[in-house]
């Protein structure tokens, strides 16, 4: 009989919580609009743990600069601007569940992206179906773009397959007796340092130039003699890493341990760290990637975020930093201009509509995007030349002569 | 403590049922959702693990390919969702038929050593296979309700997590009393004694390894239709396999209840060890020490330590002799 | 062809630091029965504090051998005293897994949290030179590694044959009731057994830190691919696992420049299968493995 009771007890508590404790379907329909003069409080999960917390500190930190600046002029419409940081540990459950968290628990304004192709999708799922607008500076891989999300922006030049277009177009251009004739492409299995590759892979093959290594490998790839082996066997006349830090690194020891010399190398994202040089040892010379980017460039807020990331961080900015200050950069615009900031639908979809159809000044030149999201400008060509880096490509970009072929390693 | 064992399913379950309408927002439910599926999964380990003894690292590899098996017939061949989940659980158990019999034709530490092998091959395999799984660019699966917004997916799948949890706790029960348990808890015991009084020991073995397969696969499937996103190195990770392992062990491998304790005290640890000290990665150390805390002062765990007499069904603890009797009798 | 021979010979320079890595792996489990996961851990553990002697001190990285070799012989000790023996023998093959599986996850997270997560390496001023026989280039960082590694096993195959020690330890691998019998203290020499074991993970840690980049989840990769060499070389033989591990390791390389680096990883797993198929004790194991 006691059970009974009991029973019925722990029933009519559960129909009591049932009615009492209805949920919201919407994130921000909890605060009522008039309570709304707190701080900005934006939500971001970054890889600041695991494989990807290298570049994930660096947006983390553009993220941080761009906040100082902001909360230096006054803050977002009058109000103080305040990141969350969650840690993802470089691992797609914890970037849903962190973005689960800040949406429906923290109630944050605003959502920024994390970093790296793998964890943006599955982050991308959570901020869409709440609604949230959902700008990112790190997600560039091609299958971003086509899971059909309304909501979301890339805030940098352009996506991965587009980064060596420039580089592409001068090679097919060059007199036939110049062209490279064949071409040895190796790539971490990762959707964008891939898809960074196969863009130039493709555009090259079309042209003629004959690929003949093509090697993908994981992750945790530490030992590059084999790769660079199969590379020295086939005696290219272009090598093309499709490459994040390490790995770059690693594969130019090992082409100069195995006497691979090409006549043209070119690698993404390493080169344009500041610890390159010195992680390779002087042979960077020559080495060409493509960049968002450039320190010296003079669009809207570059020396600024150059001059106060040194002031906060002590080293130079990079990439990952400028793709970070740039997400913000962005949002800030389109706050001021739809004159709303809080996480209901109404205003994030106002957000949403005029990052679409605007364009936009930011640290990495003027942005505006396609239907899905897609920046449409594009990605310049740097080379170390005489130690220095200097953009080469395109034309009207230009600082230096780009040097082809390159000095022997 | 007749009455407390009868009531205590009861009182969990009605908890359990009201806990998505309880609780103020979706996070909480998402998070209740991973902490059931936890518990269906270390339930189901325990299927081998508490029987047999024998500790396996590696069905975080039945997770994902319950997982991608599932995500693979709906989104390459079309099924329905319901159907690519069974199909994908049954195709699993076959495949664990076969590693099983290969794996358990090695004891203790060789054992260990292939459930690790397992995982990582399968990583492997998934991850080098991109036509068909997409590779590292993960597998996107469709939500299998596009009518229900986030909040009430997750409502959905907590009860079906639930529902794989109470079918993994029956069977385990049922398995518990009947004959073939009576088997597997000799095998514990004995391997070689039990084989000479004519236990079918390699049988039951591989039996048992298939059907913890089988509902690891079926949460792996659940969690394909639920998450959306798979990706190989995070689907077939050893740190799954060895949370199961941890949440068993913790509650204790010789009680029915006793991986269920386990997830609910570890998988609300490791969300707030993540919140909390999540800037670096001490919370790993963490989940270590605990791991090794446990191994050390509990091996039988909580369930054993805390409770004088028996809290609900469990294995007994009897001598060898006695158990044996029991099968071959 | 060349390709091949190329792929043969970067096989065998890395096979010689698998080799010494297998065989402290093979030695723990030929004292104590013990599966120890958390090899690898130390091995990173070691090369990251060889990263820090030769960053901060500026010295060359062999320098902190006389350093990390003792401190990691008393980890070991220490290791094998206060926690694996302290486990219920009934259960101890499985139960030594998740102790040491704790204790890898517990250095991971440690060495994540003093070191970040970023990669580190050492880097030597003969890093990217290497010497050439034939058309085939062997590097010298791995030829030094390779060197190392021989050194440091000849070194160990002396003691286990030669010293008494030696002696005591191989007594307790065969028969550890008969060895406590004939008078040997097998509580002891298994604490020592333990120690030798880590000290080979400290010798490899440094020679790790000169040949590739690491960051503190690199263990998990090492971890399979032990495993599978100690099983193909007979669990508990130290001899079968060096055998194998070289074995294995030019069949990685030939797969390496032939396919691909999954393929490569996934041979040691193929070989591990078979074995168990074929000849469930390993190549070398006699009558221990198959109990175990």
């Amino acid at each position: 009989m006691a059970r009974v009771r009991k029973g019925l007890t722990i029933i009519s508590i559960c129909a009591l919580a049932l009615t009492a404790c209805a949920k919201t379907d919407e994130p921000g329909a909890a605060q009522p609009p008039g309570q709304q003069r707190g701080p900005v409080r934006i939500g971001i999960s970054l890889p600041l743990t695991g494989d990807f917390s290298e570049p994930g500190k660096g947006i983390q930190e553009g993220y941080q600069v761009w906040a100082d600046r902001v909360n230096a002029k006054g803050g977002l419409l009058g109000r103080k601007v305040e990141l969350i940081f969650r840690d993802d540990a470089s691992d797609p459950n914890r970037v849903s569940s962190d973005y689960e968290s800040l949406i429906t628990q923290d109630k944050v304004d605003l959502v920024f992206g994390p970093f790296s192709s793998r964890l943006v999708i599955p982050a991308a799922k959570v901020a869409e179906s709440y609604g949230m607008l959902f700008v990112e500076p790190a997600g560039a891989a091609a299958e971003v773009f086509e899971q059909g999300f309304k909501r979301l922006f890339y805030a940098a030049p352009a996506i991965a397959s587009d980064h060596y277009n420039y580089l592409a177009d001068y090679l097919t251009k060059l007199p036939p007796g110049k062209r490279p004739k064949t071409a040895a492409y190796a790539s971490l299995d990762d959707p964008f340092a891939q898809g960074t590759a196969y863009g130039l892979r493709d555009k090259l093959a079309a042209a003629g130039v004959k690929t003949v290594v093509d090697e993908v490998y994981p992750p945790e790839t530490t030992d590059f003699a084999p790769i660079a082996a199969k590379i020295a066997a086939a005696k290219p006349d272009v090598v093309v890493g499709g490459t994040q830090f390490e790995d770059s690194v690693g594969l130019v020891r090992a082409l100069q341990e195995l006497k691979v010399q090409p006549k043209l190398a070119a690698f993404s994202t390493g080169p344009t760290l500041a610890e390159f040089p010195a992680a390779v040892k002087g042979a960077a010379e020559h080495i060409l990637s493509p960049v968002g980017w450039s320190a010296t460039a003079t669009f809207t807020g570059n020396q600024e975020l150059v001059k106060r990331y040194k002031e906060l961080f002590g080293g130079d900015a990079n990439e990952d930093a400028a793709n970070g200050y740039t997400v913000g950069q962005i949002v800030e615009a389109a706050v001021t201009a739809v004159k709303c900031v809080d996480p209901t639908k109404e205003c994030q979809d106002k957000l949403a509509q005029h990052i679409g159809q605007a364009t936009f000044d930011t640290v990495v030149g003027p942005l505006s995007f396609d239907d899905k999201g897609r920046p449409e400008q594009a990605h310049m060509i740097q080379q170390y030349v005489d130690g220095k880096i200097e953009i080469v490509l395109p034309e009207q970009a230009k600082t230096a002569d780009l040097v082809y072929p390159k000095r022997p390693w | 403590m007749h009455t407390v064992s009868r009531v205590l399913p009861l009182l969990l379950a009605a908890l359990a049922i009201a806990y998505p309408w309880a609780v103020p927002n979706y996070y909480l439910v998402y998070a209740g959702a991973l902490t059931v599926m936890y518990a269906a999964m270390s339930t189901s380990w325990n299927l081998l693990g508490g029987f047999t003894g024998y500790v396996s690292l590696g069905h975080s590899a039945f997770f994902g390919l319950g997982a991608y098996g599932t995500g693979l017939l709906v989104v390459r061949l079309g099924v329905p969702w319901a159907v690519a989940l069974l199909v994908s659980a049954l195709l699993v158990t076959v495949f664990a038929v076969g590693v099983g019999i290969a794996a358990v034709r090695v004891r203790g530490a060789s054992f260990v050593i292939v459930s690790l092998a397992l995982v990582s091959m399968m990583n492997l395999v998934v991850q080098g296979w991109r036509s068909l799984t997409g590779g590292s660019t993960g597998l996107q699966v469709p939500s299998p309700f596009p009518g229900l917004h986030r909040g009430q997916t997750h409502i959905v799948f907590f009860y079906l997590f639930l529902a794989l949890l109470a079918l993994a706790l029956l069977s385990w029960w049922y398995v518990s009393r009947s004959r073939f348990g009576a088997g597997l808890r000799a095998i514990r015991e004995d391997e070689d004694k039990a084989e000479s009084l004519g236990v079918p020991t390699a049988a039951y073995k591989v039996a048992a390894f298939a059907l913890s397969a089988l509902f690891v696969a079926l949460a792996g499937g659940l969690y394909a239709l639920w998450f959306g996103s798979l990706d190989p190195i995070f689907v077939f990770s050893i740190l799954i396999a060895s949370f199961m392992v941890l949440m068993s062990l913790l509650g204790g491998v010789r009680h029915l209840y006793g991986p269920l304790l386990g997830a609910l005290i570890v998988a609300p640890a490791g969300e707030y060890f993540l919140i909390a000290l999540g800037e670096t990665q001490i919370h790993l150390t963490a989940t270590g020490l605990v791991l090794v805390l446990v191994v050390l002062f509990m091996p039988d765990g909580i369930l054993a330590r805390f409770t004088r007499r028996r809290a609900g069904p469990s294995i007994p603890d009897e001598s060898a002799g006695q158990r044996l009797q029991g099968v071959t009798r | 062809m060349s390709l091949v021979l190329q792929g043969l010979a970067l096989g065998v320079l890395t096979g010689g630091l698998y080799a010494l890595l297998a065989s402290g792996l093979s030695l723990y489990f030929g004292v104590m029965r013990v599966v120890m996961v958390a090899h690898p851990a130390f091995l990173f553990l070691a090369a990251y504090l060889t990263y820090t002697v030769h960053t901060t001190l500026g010295v060359d990285p062999f320098l902190a051998l006389p350093v990390i070799v003792p401190l990691f012989f008393g980890l070991g000790v220490a290791v094998q005293r206060l926690l694996i023996a302290r486990l219920a023998p009934d259960n101890l093959a499985m139960m030594s897994v998740l102790l040491t599986f704790g204790i890898a996850l517990t250095i991971e997270g440690l060495l994540g949290t003093f070191y970040t997560g970023s990669y580190k390496s050492v880097s030597m001023e003969y890093a990217t030179r290497s010497l050439t026989i034939g058309g085939v280039h062997l590097p010298y960082d791995k030829i030094i590694a390779f060197g190392v590694a021989a050194l440091t096993l000849a070194v160990l195959f002396a003691v286990l044959v030669k010293s008494r020690f030696g002696q005591a330890l191989r007594a307790t691998i065969q028969h550890r009731e008969a060895a406590r019998l004939v008078g040997v203290p097998t509580e002891r020499v298994a604490g020592y057994g333990f120690g030798v074991g880590l000290a080979t993970a400290a010798v490899g840690g440094t020679v790790l830190a000169l040949i590739t980049p690491f960051f503190p989840a690199s263990h998990w990769v090492w971890i399979g691919k032990l495993m599978a060499v100690i099983v193909v070389g007979g669990l508990g033989s130290v001899a079968g696992a060096a055998l194998a591990a070289v074995v294995l390791g030019m069949v990685e390389g030939v797969v390496l420049v032939t396919v691909d680096a999954t393929w490569a990883t996934m041979m040691f797993y193929v070989f591990l299968f078979l074995t168990l198929l074929v000849r469930p004790q390993g190549f070398f194991g006699g009558r221990l493995a198959h109990r175990f």
